[in-house]
């Protein structure tokens, strides 16, 4: 298989709610459960043999579903998701697990828990400082994730079923970084609009055939001929983020992305959940808790800023360009806070605002490219 | 005093002239003894603020989803809400103060649809208006606009600081593991602060907050009766009052005066609303806290009293118990958990939120709701699907709009009297004439 093949079923894929492998995987009579955010791990869902699906509203025409339930002060992203659920095009779906990752999110799960009513729910507290002293706590729900989803599918998730879901979430970790050591590349082999494609897919099928296809892709990529023809490579950071046309439309301006440092894309993966002794769930909480933090989390600005400048440096960024959807409040004050730092330190930043679905605007492409005359290129 | 003879900020001086002209105004009117000691407790509040700032005790930065009970364990440390010149200026002051400092913020790089209040704190401190902190002792709740707030005041004010997580649910545990963090917090207050925390202050304290919780239960029974026999713009001040001054004996001065002008109205026979009540409704959501003029409006003109709205609900919850450390921790972390408003209702599932509306709307005996909706508030606009249903299937008509409520230019409040007065004369009245 080619790398255009690979890429066209990644794309296909991340296009609509569904997708032919979720429909193999449902037709063999195995279970999908949804979840919004990377502070649910994953590798639970893989160890009682269902498959993590990660929440988004590809597909959706429209948000007035959501609207009703929601009002239009709510972000476009959960209202998308939404209605797609309200609609029964998420009726894959065998459950969710949901968390308070912002104001909008846990009224979503209010709406699933009350109007969709599938059989299995259940809800984390998750803890907002990632700090060591709220760890256990953090560590205690993920526990009760665990029973509660050995109780509903009667299972049990062993610690040897955790270590095989850790291999295989590693495995894909691996892949993703392998993926991105090839982007740091003068003529990165992909653009940032396939790299999220490839990111983007990785929550939304069976990881094994994932990982078999991404090795099939890297090996294509190894010896591809890379992407020569930009006038900056700029990381791309900020919240929600699974459009990848949104990155084409700033890539068509001539800006390369080389990392995305955005849910669905790089944060969502991190370096692997360690291997050795001690127990595992204990490894993958850990894994989570202290993965390069978002918005969502205070007291860490600082290690948020230290990451994003040693994204920089390793891709050799010439920007960033920090994108947020309408109406979240997390990356409002981080956006806010991101400026100043940036400016302060003489890094080029763009802070642009979007709505779900919606590829980049002509508007967009104006600003983008005010902002590579502004750095010079 | 402390504001006099200082060259304190023209937005400073404005609130406490405003404060001292409306106490000149009811000070000798028995009829506003609620009003007068919550306007004294602003006024002293600033003038405590100032002598603090003056000689030169820490004062520590606190936000609203915060009850201040464990800052005020530390003898000679102030602390300050981070809402309290904002909430100040739309009170007893000129809201065009706040509007200035919104802006400023806005100015600044936040983004517009981030809470009125949190906005505008944040341009109060790129105005300098606020006393320089020791550290911050932060919240995570009663939203993310808050963490918003807090992050963008930390980056620019660079000083220290503490957040709780208070966590999604309310039971014994979620308890448990806030009160673990209070005790966490203390090395790190004691440190900022450069003083010791003190138990047997802190059992004070904890004490003085259980007097006032007492005589603000007492006055939510009151606000019960029929007719309501007090001014329907005095019931959301209860959030000021428990935000600014739980555990301090001044919170307590105020809640008796809540409590006994209710008493002594009900005694006299005497209502609200001059002429008679004819209907009663339960405010939920935010209040217009930039013009208290509009709910005398609503009284005057449509005989139309609010008995009780989410920011005056005090939650039938345990006093703090004070016999040990561990029970003064865990009796403060019940109180932030199921009492502070909005914490209370917002934080977790929905059902927190509806049922508190549906049991206020049955306690008090409203004829219908009034879903204020505040524009950056994304929870509450995000459960407004459920919210109508589990009103519609309780049988309580529901009205609701949009403004802001800390800033008058999003909604006018012509256009709120219009929405009010419309719902009044098409829905209400037919159905109390038909009942």
């Amino acid at each position: 298989m080619g790398n255009k093949d690979v890429m066209d079923i990644f794309r296909n894929v991340i296009t609509q709610p569904g997708n032919a492998y979720l429909d193999e995987w449902v037709a063999s009579g195995k279970k999908v459960v949804g979840y919004y955010c990377s502070y649910i791990p994953e590798e639970i869902f893989s160890a009682a043999g269902l498959l993590p699906y990660r929440l988004r509203g590809a597909g959706s025409v429209d948000s007035s579903d959501g609207d009703a339930y929601m009002s239009a002060r709510v972000c476009t992203f959960v209202r998308h998701t939404i209605s797609l659920a309200l609609r029964g095009e998420l009726d894959f779906l065998d459950g969710v697990v949901l968390a308070q990752n912002c104001d909008h999110i846990r009224r979503a799960a209010d709406i699933f828990k009350k109007k969709i009513k599938l059989p299995f729910y259940s809800f984390l507290s998750i803890p907002r400082i990632p700090k060591e002293r709220l760890f256990d706590w953090y560590l205690e729900e993920l526990k009760r994730l665990k029973a509660e989803v050995e109780a509903h599918y009667k299972v049990t998730v062993s610690g040897e079923r955790l270590e095989e879901a850790i291999a295989l979430h590693n495995a894909t970790r691996q892949r993703v970084s392998s993926l991105y050591e090839l982007r740091k590349k003068q003529a990165p082999p992909v653009t940032g609009e396939e790299a999220l494609t490839i990111t983007v897919a990785a929550h939304l099928m069976p990881r094994d055939t994932y990982n078999m296809l991404m090795d099939e892709l890297l090996a294509g990529l190894a010896t591809a001929g890379g992407v020569t023809k930009y006038r900056a490579r700029v990381i791309i950071t900020g919240g929600e983020l699974d459009n990848p046309e949104y990155i084409a439309g700033i890539e068509q301006q001539g800006a390369l992305s080389v990392a995305e440092a955005v849910c669905f894309g790089q944060r969502s993966f991190g370096g692997p959940v360690e291997d050795g002794a001690g127990d595992p769930l204990e490894r993958i909480a850990r894994h989570r808790f202290f993965q390069a933090p978002c918005a969502r989390m205070v007291e860490c600005f600082d290690e948020q800023i230290i990451a994003l400048k040693d994204t920089m440096k390793e891709f050799q960024a010439d920007g960033i360009i920090f994108q947020r959807m309408k109406f979240c409040d997390p990356w409002a004050g981080d956006g806010h806070n991101l400026y100043w730092r940036m400016r302060k330190e003489g890094i080029p930043f763009l802070g642009l605002e979007r709505e779900y679905g919606v590829a980049a605007s002509g508007q967009v492409g104006t600003r983008v490219q005010a902002f590579l005359e502004m750095i010079g290129k | 005093m402390a504001i006099a003879g200082k060259d304190r900020q023209d937005d400073w001086e404005v609130v406490y002239e405003g404060a001292s002209g409306l106490m000149e105004l009811y000070e000798a009117d028995p009829e506003s003894k609620g009003m007068n000691a919550i306007v004294k407790g602003f006024r002293n509040f600033t003038e405590t603020l100032f002598t603090a700032q003056d000689e030169g005790r820490p004062i520590v930065w606190h936000n609203c989803g915060c009850s201040p009970e464990l800052i005020r364990g530390i003898e000679g440390v102030q602390p300050m809400p981070i809402e309290l010149l904002t909430v100040l200026q739309d009170l007893i002051g000129d809201v065009n103060y706040t509007v200035a400092a919104i802006d400023e913020a806005e100015a600044h790089g936040v983004a517009p649809e981030v809470c009125s209040i949190d906005k505008s704190a944040v341009g109060l401190v790129l105005k300098g208006l606020y006393p320089e902190p020791a550290c911050g002792f932060y919240f995570n709740t009663p939203c993310d606009s808050q963490i918003t707030a807090i992050k963008v005041l930390t980056e620019l004010n660079n000083k220290p600081m503490r957040m709780m997580d208070v966590p999604y649910l309310s039971g014994d545990r979620e308890a448990r593991y806030l009160a673990k963090q209070f005790r966490e917090a203390i090395p790190f207050l004691e440190e900022h602060t450069k003083r010791k925390f003190s138990w047997e202050k802190f059992r004070e304290v904890c004490e003085e907050s259980n007097r006032t919780a007492e005589c603000l239960r007492d006055w939510n029974e009151l606000r019960k009766h029929i007719p309501c026999p007090q001014v329907s713009k005095l019931v959301a001040l209860n959030t000021a009052l428990l935000v600014a001054f739980s555990g301090d004996p001044e919170g307590t001065e105020v809640a008796m005066a809540f409590r006994d002008e209710a008493k002594e109205r009900i005694e006299r026979g005497e209502s609200a609303v001059a002429g008679g009540e004819i209907y009663r409704a339960v405010w939920y959501q935010d209040p217009v806290w930039w013009d208290l003029q509009f709910y005398d409006w609503m009284e005057s003109e449509l005989k139309l009293v609010i008995p009780m709205d989410l920011f005056g609900f005090y939650a039938a919850e345990a006093l703090i118990d004070t016999s040990t450390p561990e029970s003064m921790l865990e009796g403060l972390a019940r109180k932030s958990l199921r009492v502070m408003p909005m914490s209370r209702q917002f934080k977790g599932p929905i059902d927190n939120y509806i049922d508190d509306y549906l049991l206020l709307c049955a306690d008090y005996q409203a004829d219908f709701g009034i879903f204020a909706g505040h524009v950056a508030c994304k929870h509450g606009h995000g459960g407004i699907g459920l919210f109508r249903e589990a009103s519609r299937e309780a049988g309580i008509p529901l009205l609701f709009f949009e403004f802001d409520m800390f800033d008058p230019r999003v909604t006018p409040i012509e256009t709120i009297q219009e929405y009010i007065s419309q719902f009044v004369e098409d829905v209400i009245r037919p159905r109390k004439e038909a009942a």
